[in-house]
């Protein structure tokens, strides 16, 4: 697997490369491994962030991705991103801008301020996606690829809210990935890495973190992620995997929050699928940048290594 | 009103426009000629009230009509086609000595007749009217246009006026109506109607595709709001059909192909192969004393077992099978796709009845027929599409009909309601309405399907009926309790103690260790988000149209609504009829109705079905081809071209020409543009007239 | 009905008259509500599937059935100064399953975007706006996170408007465009001072 057959411009967002950098990291080698290479994204900025920012402005919102987008086309690269909340400003606002002319207007006479016009040639898509469509990569060479499997990890999914909703306004090849009911395309890949998936109360929540709320109502936030982690604790899981990073810090920081103001701590670790799926594949903890997390995932480490 | 002094006017007879030339060399030889004299035409504008008058100049364009060649007088009206509407056309006929009328007003769909009877009334024959349609396709989509809707009324009656100056006496065929009637469709609509065409004399097909008659009605528990036992009062009524003398009872069969039309329907029919002899069918194969009796024998030796259809498979049957007990015929089936042929049922059955015949095939009949009924009735909306309620996922999340069949007390749990993940009798039942209905987001259905709020509340009450201490609640977004004593019904299902949340059901989840679902909303009413935890839940689901009726439909030309249901002629004034003569709609299949209603449009559906039968005869408009038998050289490549096979080749002195089979003929034309030698007249649509047409259109008018 | 009642301020203000009253409809604000969310808004009725959905109803006041309903009836100063407006979390639970297909989420967000036209707007968005002005990032990086990419292998700024900040300028000008950062520091220096 030394010629990559997939090539992507890898659009960072924030708190992966600021806060996770191990979610990068693992995501740049385990998709070189599984013949998906991911390149620098020069000059990226925040997607930006679509419940902070959106709710200020919609048409800066709107210019702020493109520009984003113009990026890569300018790159000639279709994007790939670990991020749930860049899904929506980019894969969104690149779905939106190429179905409605009037607002590839409006984008464009702003770019054009900085010598830049968007024109709707690429794609976006999401490591979660390339990794389960067997398009890209698929479950099975998940499987094939992993080195450590995670056996006996009671692993739960979250799955986060912006990939996949609102389903009507996504277009997945992989229908199954258009359930936001009931999905099971996550714990497929978490099987795969060798670990047990487990399913848990309303496992489809929010985190609670988005819409500005962390900001605004931190209280109020936390009380939402801390419902899921109730139902959590009851049926008694390793970790939780996420694919978004800021339901990542929501549940990982957040925990520290959460004993803080509520007296309630469960000790959860908490992993984006990529630093999973680089511990299956052979990546050490440090490698990882796993000590950076708030909640120690020392307990998760002694049962899988 | 106008008075007709002023309207009154002499068509100039010079103008730049040549509207009357038809540019075909062909102008010859009509067929059937009228008085070859200059045509005298009358053009009577209708206001419509303001339904056209409010969007073009009315009077603007009766002082164009004065210039067109060939008109002899112009007037308008209010309302034309009214009693003094229609006089004023009499009158101008005769005062005028007009040869040719020409109505500018609505569509001819729904006027036609009537001016073509006033023409007649007039004096002149009925098919010298031609009708200029400036309402539902000029006032109607150009109601912002005034100046442009005025110009297109004038070019509308200008072509008008250029055809009506060529059209000649036509005398419409009578051909009789075949004195039988054929229903598709053996439910409540479908039974009810035939008994009524039985009733009144006429030899009725019923053609149904299960082996059972009955349809949804025997797969209920009770009726709103009387609480009648259903099967009961159904019952009756399939002995009934059974019995009659005048209903040829076809089960098990379907429609397969149809030809002909109104009063003359050609039906072939594809029984479908039952694998069990009925006694007349024993009997005709010498069988003496043979033939199925019903007794049952054959089923419990059968090795396949398969979900039971009209248990909506929550109990089994076997490959040879009766649904239930009170099937009419009571005749076994055996359902081919899943029989292994064993042969242990034919051991069953015995040498006297011999009643099983393991190769059986299909059988084609061919009835024929003067009239046909839809009643095809309906399916539940697969609603475990709306994944967010768990239906097929959780357990204990059933739907409206399969909680029919459980609390039913001839269903799979006799009578008992019982939860399906472990038997427990449920405490709390919540019903979920709309489920799949007043849903545009594409996975649904937009339309409300009318009678699940009185079944649901009818279902609060067989609950509240059987099981002491339950509670049931039904999470609505409205109540419609629309119909005779049904709102008296919600009244008393409340006062029962069934509660009412007002608000749609957002999503379930299940606990994995009880099975017990929680049922999540907004209670709208006391503005508080809900997490109900119940025991069962009822799922009200949509209805949609049988998915056989598709194809049905397309043999009869029926055509369907944007929703789905089959398209009505109108749905205000003629609900039973389609647009295709002969063929009329009862039931369901029309529209989600409750019993009351199916029953009231089978009777209209048999009411409208008799009437072309009871007269004997039907008029088919005389639309058809003619053969200019000087023109034609019998080459006969316009037979095979002919998709009625209504023409052929004959022989009359000493030549071979064409000839038409008028009733077959429906006008279509196929044969009559393609003659090479022109030899083909199409009746009312002829090349001249067309041409003429054309002609005005594009040549005439305001340069 | 009477809209000042000239009573003493806290009486006036117990027993002013609640009522729905002609007035209280803005036309205008349904069509900018409805123009900058681009859903069909004036056909929500009322099942109450969003709120029913919704993770913050249950733990808060916030109803987004009730915005929705005001959305439809006009009701412009109530919906743009109910602080609840701020708790949607913007999960699209209640947009995925409405069943007129109407997006009660863009409804908030147009909403928001009105109200910040307003100066009604909590600190912590302008905070993110400020810090994309001057570093591109929401939430920028730092030290210790520096010095962890470097530990892992990865250039100790990100290739992003971070190890490149030529590109800021470019961001700057579509923030001054709209005079976001203009307007977010004036915001920010009224409430803070």
């Amino acid at each position: 697997m030394s010629e990559a057959k997939h090539k992507f411009a890898f659009y960072l967002g924030c708190i992966a490369p600021n806060r996770y950098p191990g979610v990068e990291s693992a995501s740049i080698k385990a998709m070189k491994k599984l013949g998906v290479e991911l390149v620098p994204l020069k000059g990226a900025s925040c997607c930006p962030a679509p419940g902070a920012f959106g709710s200020i402005d919609l048409n800066v919102f709107y210019a702020m991705a493109a520009r984003n987008l113009v990026l890569a086309e300018q790159m000639k690269m279709d994007i790939a991103l670990v991020c749930n909340g860049c899904y929506k400003s980019i894969w969104e606002v690149n779905h939106k801008l190429k179905h409605n002319k009037d607002l590839r207007d409006g984008v464009n006479e702003v770019l054009k301020e900085i010598d830049m016009e968007y024109k709707g040639t690429i794609n976006v898509y999401h490591t979660a996606e390339l990794l389960y469509n067997d398009k890209f990569i698929g479950v099975e060479k998940v499987r094939s690829s992993v080195t450590n499997p995670l056996t006996g990890a009671r692993i739960a999914v979250h799955y986060g809210c912006h990939l996949t909703k609102p389903h009507k306004d996504r277009e997945f090849e992989d229908e199954v990935m258009l359930n936001t009911e009931h999905p099971s395309w996550m714990e497929e890949l978490v099987a795969a890495i060798g670990a047990t998936p487990v399913e848990y109360r309303n496992k489809m929540q929010c985190c609670g973190a988005g819409g500005g709320v962390r900001g605004y109502d931190i209280v109020h936030a936390l009380d939402i992620a801390n419902e899921k982690l109730i139902n959590l604790k009851a049926v008694g899981v390793d970790a939780l995997t996420d694919i978004c990073p800021f339901c990542q810090l929501q549940f990982d920081r957040g925990q520290i929050e959460i004993k803080e103001k509520f007296g309630v701590s469960y000790d959860l670790p908490v992993l984006h699928f990529a630093e999973l799926l680089g511990l299956a594949q052979g990546m050490s903890p440090q490698d990882l940048g796993l000590d950076l997390h708030g909640i120690s995932c020392e307990p998760f480490l002694q049962k899988v290594l | 009103m106008e008075t007709k002094k002023e309207a009154k006017h002499e068509a100039p007879a010079k103008q730049e426009v040549k509207t009357q030339a038809p540019a075909a060399k062909d102008a010859a030889a009509p067929v059937k000629t009228g008085p070859s004299e200059k045509p005298r035409i009358g053009v009577f504008i209708c206001h419509c009230g303001t339904n056209i008058a409010g969007s073009m100049d009315i009077e603007a364009v009766g002082e164009y009509s004065k210039t067109i060649p060939n008109v002899a007088y112009v007037d308008n009206y209010k309302y034309m086609c009214s009693m003094p509407g229609q006089a004023v056309i009499n009158k101008a006929i005769k005062d005028n000595k007009l040869t040719g009328v020409v109505v500018a007003a609505c569509s001819p769909r729904l006027h036609e007749p009537t001016f073509r009877t006033a023409t007649k009334e007039g004096g002149l024959n009925p098919f010298r009217f031609e009708m200029a349609n400036i309402r539902e396709q000029n006032s109607w989509v150009h109601m912002h246009d005034q100046e442009g809707a005025t110009d297109k009324a004038k070019d509308a009656i200008r072509i008008a006026v250029a055809k009506a100056s060529l059209l000649q006496d036509l005398f419409p065929k009578a051909v009789p109506v075949e004195h039988a009637a054929m229903v598709v469709g053996a439910g409540v609509a479908g039974m009810q109607a035939a008994l009524d065409l039985a009733n009144a004399g006429i030899k009725t097909y019923l053609i149904e595709s299960q082996p059972t008659i009955g349809g949804r009605m025997s797969q209920l528990d009770k009726t709103f709001p009387t609480l009648d036992c259903s099967q009961c009062i159904l019952t009756p009524k399939m002995v009934d059909v059974g019995r009659a003398a005048n209903i040829e009872l076809m089960t098990y069969s379907e429609v397969d192909a149809v030809e002909g039309y109104i009063g003359n329907f050609d039906v072939t029919i594809r029984k479908k192969a039952r694998g069990v002899l009925t006694p007349a069918e024993a009997e005709a194969r010498g069988i003496v004393g043979g033939g199925c009796n019903g007794c049952g024998d054959c089923e419990p030796v059968c090795p396949v077992i398969k979900p039971n259809e009209f248990e909506v498979g929550m109990k089994p049957r076997r490959a040879i099978y009766i649904s239930h007990p009170q099937v009419v015929p009571l005749i076994y089936t055996i359902d081919f796709d899943s029989c292994i042929k064993c042969g242990l049922c034919v051991t069953a059955c015995g040498p006297e009845k011999k009643a099983v015949d393991l190769e059986a095939k299909d059988e084609f009949v061919k009835v024929k027929v003067g009239t046909a009924i839809l009643a095809t009735g309906y399916d539940m909306f697969p609603v475990e599409k709306k994944t967010e309620w768990g239906y097929k996922k959780f357990e204990n999340v059933i739907s409206s009909l399969e909680f029919e069949r459980l609390i039913c007390a001839s269903g799979p749990t006799s009578g008992h309601l019982v939860r399906p993940s472990d038997g427990e009798t449920p405490k709390r039942v919540a019903f979920v309405l709309c489920a799949g209905s007043r849903d545009n987001t594409g996975n649904g259905k937009p339309y409300c399907s009318r009678f699940c709020c009185m079944y649901s509340l009818k279902h609060a009450h067989q609950i509240y009926e059987k099981i002491p201490g339950v509670q049931a609640y039904l999470f609505y977004m409205d109540i419609r309790s629309f119909g005779k004593m049904y709102e008296e019904f919600y009244y008393r299902i409340q006062d029962e103690g069934a509660k009412f949340i007002r608000g749609r059901v957002a999503n379930i989840l299940e606990d994995p260790k009880t099975k017990n679902l929680h049922v999540h909303t907004d209670d709208t009413l006391l503005n508080r988000p809900v997490d109900m935890e119940v025991d069962l839940v009822v799922l009200a689901a949509a209805v949609q149209p049988k998915e056989d009726t598709n194809r049905t439909r397309k043999l009869f030309g029926v055509s369907c609504s944007m929703d789905g249901w089959l398209l009505e002629a109108h749905p205000k004034l003629n609900p039973c009829g389609t647009t295709t003569a002969g063929v009329f709609l009862a039931g369901v299949c029309q529209g989600p109705k409750d019993i009351p209603d199916t029953v009231a449009s089978a009777e209209g559906a048999a009411s409208a079905a008799s009437i072309p039968i009871h007269k004997g005869e039907v008029e088919l408009e005389p639309y058809f081809a003619t053969c200019i038998e000087e023109r034609c050289a019998g080459c006969g490549m316009c037979i095979s071209l002919c998709p009625y096979s209504a023409l052929a080749l004959v022989e009359k002195e000493g030549r071979t020409v064409m000839e038409v089979t008028e009733a077959k003929c429906k006008g279509c034309g196929t044969c009559g543009g393609f003659c090479p030698g022109g030899a083909i007249w199409m009746n009312h649509f002829a090349t001249p007239q067309i041409v003429a047409q054309i002609d005005a259109f594009l040549l005439g008018g305001e340069q | 009905m009477v809209r000042s009642k000239g009573y003493p301020e806290a009486l006036e203000k117990k027993l002013r008259d609640q009522r729905y009253f002609n007035e209280d409809t803005n036309p205008e604000f349904t069509k900018n509500v409805k123009g900058i969310s681009r859903t069909i808004a004036h056909m929500c009725y009322q099942c109450g599937t969003c709120t029913g959905s919704c993770p913050s109803a249950p733990r808060s006041t916030y109803r987004i059935r009730k915005f929705m309903r005001r959305a439809v009836l006009g009701l412009e100063n109530e919906s743009l100064t109910d602080p609840d407006l701020w708790l949607c979390t913007t999960c699209y639970s209640c947009t995925d399953r409405c069943p007129r297909d109407i997006a009660p989420t863009d409804v908030i967000m147009a909403m928001r975007n009105l109200a910040f036209k307003r100066d009604i707007i909590p600190v912590n968005f302008l905070k993110t706006v400020q810090a994309i002005y001057s570093s591109g990032h929401g939430v920028p990086n730092n030290d210790v996170n520096r010095a962890a990419r470097e530990r892992i292998g990865l250039t100790r700024d990100p290739p992003t408007t971070h190890m490149y900040p030529e590109y800021i300028k470019g961001i700057q000008k579509i923030l001054d465009h709209y005079k976001l950062k203009a307007n977010a520091d004036r915001i920010v220096k009224e409430r803070e001072g």
